[in-house]
């Protein structure tokens, strides 16, 4: 067997960061996340990049940004609270196009709440956080090594995007160590940011948009003028209030993150014949899979759908993908939160059901595999 | 299948982070799966230490578990804690010195720390001799593997220390498993 290495979801955030050009840290230490401020803070110097401890959380997001627009890969690393402060900012980058990642790993809330506890409760925040209308992007790793990986793609898609994204997980995954063999990104894996399209000159548009729909911005010092800002603006990036530019602006922002469920389609487990359907994402997967398997040795036709793409959703992809499933348990660590873009997705005829654990114990084998049985699904004996 | 969830707990300073450390790795290079969770903020600042291990030969779903299949508490507070909630079926491993009024058919109160001290020299060692200890217990990890990774992840200086401790620790459990050690030192 290879060599395997004992390592936690921090820190293979922080490694896959590493790996994936960071060149800017700018970010504020709190539980759960905090080691990937730890590390980033030795290693990303060593690795000629720049780690500053800021004042607080929104002065480290507005620091990842002045890096991004510098050309750096650069981003932060968060929880809950920290998370809550970034959501300005979050918005900015998203009307202004600024490249940034933004690492939550989800502790339970509201407020301070239980700093060292897991909790999947800042979905729906990841989705409306920030005031107004726009598409967002947050992907959900399950594991260490993909917290690695998904750290590298999450770093592409900002890129190519132009596009803050959220990178979200639960202190479970953050703090686990388990044996992992990870393999760097080769360089031609590493997606570039779209090239500006003109000269320098009085005629550059930097907010002109591909045909993906993205702004090519050069950066900073690339020898090019042009504007920035959080004001809805034209081509030149100058203020606008033409209520056609606003509404266009706002729909191409959306539909720009369109290929983003295509490019890391969800993992379905035991599904081909499934119709007791499982949906779970984070550490809650990992034991929905047991569940699966346990409900299988029962002869239930049981399966876990687990989407790796949390924000946007496919709606008819998600649909097309559940049209066998008779019942749907939707199992997070919140109140019901993805359940409600599941519930919609689906056809009135499908049950779907809500498991949403709080209290900052995570869901367990037993648990998930107990509601089967109280569903009364053929074939469970119940225990 | 199998899956084995141990809880190793004492206070800060007995080096319960890198005995899980040596564990979980140890059962990496003898080809199995293993996990780990530690206790940090708060919990950890009280002067509490815990870290919870889970091997297997399988890939582990769950890290987690609230109560343990093998404890080893190297202080009273961990022993008062923990052991309330462990299963009839449970094993215990716990200091002899450190933790008074630890009885029953599961649990080996063994002098790991006295151990360190008289013939390692080193009391901080006592931590790979209790690692030695749950080796027995554990049975799926071999001694070599599990002393060959007590030295390769050992601070600098403390590397054959802590390949000999573990083995010490082994030998400890061995002698009570087989009733050869003193009555005080292995209860009951």
């Amino acid at each position: 067997m290879a060599k395997r290495e004992l390592i936690s979801g921090n820190e293979a955030c922080a490694l896959g960061a590493l790996a994936s050009g960071l060149r800017f840290f700018g970010g504020y230490p709190i539980s759960p996340s905090s080691e990937i401020s730890e590390i980033l803070s030795s290693r990303l110097p060593r690795a000629g990049g720049v780690f500053v401890q800021m004042e607080d959380e929104m002065a480290s997001l507005g620091s990842v940004i002045g890096a991004s627009l510098g050309g750096l890969r650069a981003m932060t690393a968060t929880s809950g609270p920290g998370f809550t402060l970034m959501q300005e900012h979050l918005g900015y980058a998203s009307l202004a196009e600024i490249p940034c990642l933004v690492v939550d790993v989800m502790r339970v809330g509201p407020s301070t709440g239980v700093p060292t506890a897991p909790s999947q409760g800042d979905v729906m925040q990841a989705r409306w956080g920030s005031h107004g209308d726009r598409g967002t992007v947050a992907l959900s790793p399950a594991s260490v090594e993909e917290v690695y990986n998904l750290t590298v793609h999450a770093f592409n898609i900002a890129d190519r995007l132009r596009t803050p994204v959220v990178l979200m997980f639960d202190e479970v995954i953050g703090h686990m160590r388990e044996g992992v063999e990870l393999t760097p990104p080769a360089p031609e894996d590493l997606w570039a940011r779209p090239r500006p399209a003109g000269a320098p000159g009085p005629d550059f548009r930097a907010y002109a948009p591909n045909e993906q729909g993205v702004a090519q911005l050069p950066a900073f010092g690339d020898g090019y003028r042009f504007h920035v800002t959080g004001l809805f603006h034209d081509e030149r990036g100058y203020p606008s209030t033409n209520p056609d530019l606003v509404r266009q602006t706002i729909e191409r922002l959306e539909r720009k993150l369109d290929p983003i469920p295509a490019w890391l389609p969800p993992e379905k487990y035991r599904m081909s014949d499934a119709d007791f359907v499982y949906v779970a994402y984070g550490a809650v997967s990992r034991v929905a899979r047991e569940a699966v398997d346990r409900l299988r040795e029962q002869g239930v036709a049981a399966g876990l759908y687990r989407p790796r793409v949390l924000w946007p959703v496919d709606e008819a992809a998600l649909r097309k993908d559940l049209a066998k499933a008779r019942t749907v348990v939707v199992a997070e660590m919140n109140r019901g939160q993805w359940v409600q873009v599941v519930a919609q997705a689906l056809p009135p005829a499908t049950h779907v059901v809500s498991y949403g654990k709080t209290g900052g114990e995570p869901v367990t084998t037993d648990e998930l595999y107990g509601i089967a049985a109280d569903l009364n699904l053929r074939s469970v004996k119940s225990s | 299948m199998w899956r084995k969830e141990i809880r190793l707990a004492g206070s800060g300073g007995q080096g319960l982070g890198l005995a899980a450390m040596v564990l979980a790795d140890a059962a990496l290079r003898a080809g199995l799966h293993a996990t780990i969770m530690q206790s940090y903020g708060p919990e950890a600042r009280g002067g509490a230490s815990r870290a919870d291990v889970t091997l297997s030969d399988q890939p582990i779903a769950n890290p987690w578990f609230p109560a343990p299949q093998i404890l080893l508490a190297l202080s009273q507070k961990a022993w008062d804690r923990f052991s309330p909630k462990l299963g009839a079926d449970a094993v215990a491993v716990v200091d002899l010195d450190r933790v008074q009024g630890a009885q029953g058919a599961n649990v080996w109160a063994l002098p790991f720390e006295r151990t360190a001290r008289a013939e390692l020299r080193e009391k901080v060692a006592a931590n790979m001799l209790a690692l030695g200890a749950l080796g027995v217990v554990l049975e799926h990890i071999p001694q070599e593997i599990l002393a060959e990774t007590a030295q390769s992840r050992a601070p600098k200086g403390f590397g054959q220390v802590n390949r000999t401790a573990v083995a010490r620790g082994w030998r400890l459990m061995g002698e009570a498993l087989g009733g050869i050690a003193h009555a005080d030192s292995v209860g009951p």
